[in-house]
């Protein structure tokens, strides 16, 4: 009985304050991927691995349309692997809840 | 400003005080529809001591008919689909849907195939969407609390043109 109190007493609040305050999350965590415009070449890269395929490359009016939706998106980090300019990297941004699918999209466009 | 108009601000005002000392409790049952059981073990998680969402007076309770809100996880199987709507008709109103995991928004990594549904969103209306495969607990904690109105949306829609 006095070992558990002990043992209480020595382990302390272990609650996390989240969401009163910020919560980091680690390094490595695979969170939002962030797609850095300037960089992608619509390559295409990230669209043939995708497993979950919520990334997609599209011609529109002479203008190239890249679609990424975080609604689907598994958060593997495969995107941030192959691609070779380094315009998608995962983020440790989780906080994503969103009341529409349409405030989950990202989309970039670029005339040709 | 007219007599009407502060009257009106004057409600607002002991509305939201209302909704900031009592409308803190939520219920919520959760429901299965087809996940991987990743989504299952946060949820688990939820009411352990770390994350403990007790404290927020949000509880997970065993029947639809006790709850407020229904999270529900996985793409909706065909399997799932009618106990999900028997679920859903057995809340009582007004009553919220929150999609957790990438599976319930729209598929997921199960995608949109001949046994899976392709989100919850084609069988019920959805209140909040929790992307995540699967979100961390504290990425759940912030779906509830936007879903009781305590904190607001963070992510936005972006279009750019480079
Ligand atoms: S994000 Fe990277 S891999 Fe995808 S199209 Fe752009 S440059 Fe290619
Ligand atoms: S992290 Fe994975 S699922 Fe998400 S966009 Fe990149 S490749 Fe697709
Ligand atoms: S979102 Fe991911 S963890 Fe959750 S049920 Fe689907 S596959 Fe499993």
């Amino acid at each position: 009985m006095l070992k558990i109190l002990e043992m209480t007493l020595k382990t302390g609040i272990q609650t996390t304050k989240y969401p009163q305050e910020p919560d980091i999350a680690p390094l490595d965590f695979r969170g939002k991927p962030e797609i850095f415009p300037d960089s992608c070449t619509f390559c295409g890269n990230c669209v043939a691995v995708c497993p979950s395929n919520v990334i997609r490359i599209k011609e529109d009016n002479g203008e190239m349309v890249l679609v990424l939706s975080y609604c689907g998106c598994i958060f593997c980090g495969r995107c941030d692997e192959v691609c070779s300019g380094g315009a998608i990297k995962l983020t440790q941004e989780y906080e994503m809840a969103s009341r529409t699918k349409d405030d989950l999209y990202c989309i970039i466009r670029r005339k040709v | 400003m007219t007599i009407e108009d502060e009257v009106h601000i004057m409600g607002q005002q002991l509305h939201s005080r209302i909704t900031r000392i009592f409308g803190r409790s939520l219920h919520i049952r959760e429901v299965d529809a087809g996940s991987c059981n990743g989504c299952e073990v946060e949820v688990n998680s939820l009411s352990n001591p770390i994350y403990d969402i007790e404290r927020f007076g949000v509880h997970i309770v065993a029947s639809p008919r006790h709850a407020d809100m229904l999270l529900v996880t996985g793409p909706v199987t065909r399997n799932m689909e009618l106990a999900l709507l028997k679920t859903y008709n057995a809340t009582p109103s007004p009553k919220l849907v929150a999609a957790m995991g990438s599976c319930a928004c729209s598929g997921g990594i199960f995608g949109d195939t001949y046994a899976s549904g392709g989100g919850v969103d084609r069988v019920l209306p959805v209140d909040i969407y929790i992307p995540g495969c699967p979100p961390r607990p504290q990425a759940v904690i912030f779906g509830l609390m936007m879903a009781m109105n305590t904190f607001e949306q963070k992510i936005r829609r972006t279009e750019v043109v480079a």
